[in-house]
């Protein structure tokens, strides 16, 4: 790998995310290797279950990054592809601002991974039907026919995005630049996330702008209740372990508040969970 | 106290044990293999709450302290803002069940949970070094009796201000994250920064959404022309935004995270 091509496109693809290269010397300097020195060893008994105690390296984030964006942008070419009569008036111009957004993403990660000298991974295969190109029975028949059925594989998509960059912050953390560059791109999804979710509220479908238990669920039975699982957590910790006694605030009743800590936080998810997500939808 | 930030009761039953500040010393027993350096450097924090040069100021300090007392900052902005807006006539002229009504009653209740996280973070963890839980605002430039400010109006509306915090919020999460620690403590923080930072982007995009349908991406807070990522801001830049709605004392001094 070439750590110089790196720090050079990383300042040439935003100059702005690039600023204190000597605190980030040491640590590109182990982008591609077992990040085993960039995360204390504490970090996975203290984190919360979920982020387990795999130590994964930076290639490998940027790696389900890709994956992700390269699933979201081809999501929504597709969907651009179909006939003029798919889109209900006045849609369309939302569904091509975030598939720009999600196109950037991927030329924006591409441009990073192939400057470290490691392998950009090939585009997957995609088939959004969930049928595996036809081989297995169809999870969302008509993805491409029904605009309130795309629409919810869109929020799906967005969501588990939102959630799965979260995920892997903690593994960026010793990187300033890519943790920043994933903060900003982890925001832009949460506002696709959440435009996509009024765009089915002003639909007629029970969904707040933000995941809440009040949403109607929309997930499908051993496919893709990984999105959401978790989600709803009423209990937020702190580092030394103690939950914070949000059930004590007065501002509604108990169960009012329980439900809207439960809003205020959205939760990460691993890369495991986001990689079965993935492969849904890859043949 | 500050009846707009702290609503009467808002504080109760905060208190034992969640409250009650855990020794310095055991709190680094869970910061794992960096404790020693980083117990050094916020020791330091307390000693200079306030620059010399400056006594009015709120010095937020430095490292993932000092972010927790940025991100408590405002929080407490947020907050306070849509506490205030609940006695303006824009919002008790909503219909109850109306889903304007039901979208404030929501943001009220996020950010008040939110600056309730950070109060107990920082109570926990960082007692002695954290900022006052009473920063008076300065809401008046803004009008709660209003939606939208009508064009060439001197006070925003209460959307536009909405507007402007969220950003606000979601720009400086996002330009923050690089000052926490990465000891075990700064990436718990760090975690709960990205837990809370795109339920802000949520709000962002709706609150645009409102004013003005499409809008929930545009050029001034994302990069749409090139690389699709959000527009973050330095602390330095977001407390020049947010202590235009702060008084004089409870200005924000983030001169430590650079």
């Amino acid at each position: 790998m070439n750590i110089f091509k790196l720090l050079s496109a990383l300042a040439e693809a935003d100059p702005a995310v690039y600023e204190r290269p000597s605190v980030r010397r040491t640590v590109l300097s182990s982008l591609g290797r077992k990040a085993v020195a960039a995360l204390p060893l504490a970090f996975g008994a203290m984190l919360p279950q979920a982020y387990g105690r795999n130590l994964r390296t930076i290639q490998d984030v940027l790696t389900l990054a890709l994956t992700l964006e390269h699933l979201e942008n081809e999501f929504y070419l597709q969907a651009l592809a179909q006939p003029a009569s798919f889109f209900p008036t006045g849609t369309r111009p939302a569904i091509e601002l975030i598939q720009q957004h999600e196109a950037q993403h991927v030329a924006f990660l591409t441009t990073v991974i192939r400057s470290s000298g490691a392998e950009v991974p090939a585009k997957p295969n995609f088939d959004f039907t969930g049928s595996k190109n036809g081989a297995t029975a169809a999870v969302f028949p008509t993805v491409f026919q029904n605009f309130d059925d795309f629409l919810k594989v869109a929020q799906t998509l967005e969501d588990a995005g939102v959630r799965a960059y979260k995920g892997q912050l903690g593994f960026l953390s010793t990187d300033n630049a890519l943790l920043q560059a994933a903060l900003r791109i982890h925001a832009v999804e949460a506002r696709h996330a959440s435009h996509i979710r009024s765009m089915r509220r002003s639909r007629g479908a029970a969904v707040k702008s933000w995941i809440s238990e009040s949403d109607a669920s929309i997930t499908v039975p051993g496919k893709t209740e990984v999105v959401y699982a978790g989600e709803n957590s009423q209990v937020q910790t702190l580092p030394s372990g103690l939950p914070v006694p949000f059930s004590t605030l007065p501002i509604g009743s108990g169960a009012n508040i329980l439900k809207a800590v439960a809003e205020a936080f959205d939760e990460p998810v691993t890369a495991e969970v986001a990689t079965d997500l993935v492969s849904l939808f890859v043949y | 106290m500050s009846k707009n930030l702290q609503p009467s009761g808002d504080d109760a039953g905060f208190d034992a044990p969640l409250y009650v500040p855990i020794k310095r010393r055991s709190f680094f027993m869970y910061a794992g293999a960096t404790a020693g350096a980083t117990a050094l450097i916020l020791s330091g924090c307390g000693d200079d709450e306030v620059e010399p040069g400056n006594p009015n100021t709120v010095n937020v300090g430095s490292g993932s302290v000092g972010v927790l007392n940025y991100a408590y900052a405002l929080e407490q902005l947020e907050a306070g803002f849509y506490t205030a807006l609940r006695t303006g006539t824009y919002y008790t002229g909503l219909a109850a069940g109306s889903a304007e009504k039901q979208i404030l009653d929501d943001l009220y209740y996020h950010e008040v949970i939110h600056r309730e996280f950070f109060k107990a973070a920082l109570t926990r963890d960082a007692a002695t070094s954290m900022i006052k839980s009473n920063l008076e605002p300065d809401f008046s430039g803004i009008d709660f009796n209003v939606r939208l400010s009508a064009a060439g109006a001197a006070r925003m509306g209460v959307l536009n201000a909405a507007k402007a915090f969220e950003d606000l919020g979601v720009a400086a999460y996002n330009g923050a994250g690089r000052f926490l620690a990465t000891d075990n403590a700064g990436l718990n923080y760090l975690v709960a920064a990205g837990k809370i930072v795109s339920v802000e982007a949520r709000h962002a995009a709706l609150i645009r959404d409102l004013i003005s349908e499409g809008s929930f991406v545009d050029s001034d807070v994302v990069r749409i022309a090139t690389d699709g990522l959000e527009i973050s801001k330095t602390p330095a830049e977001v407390a020049a935004v947010a202590n235009t709605f702060l008084k004089e004392g409870s200005k924000l001094n983030v001169s430590g995270l650079v």
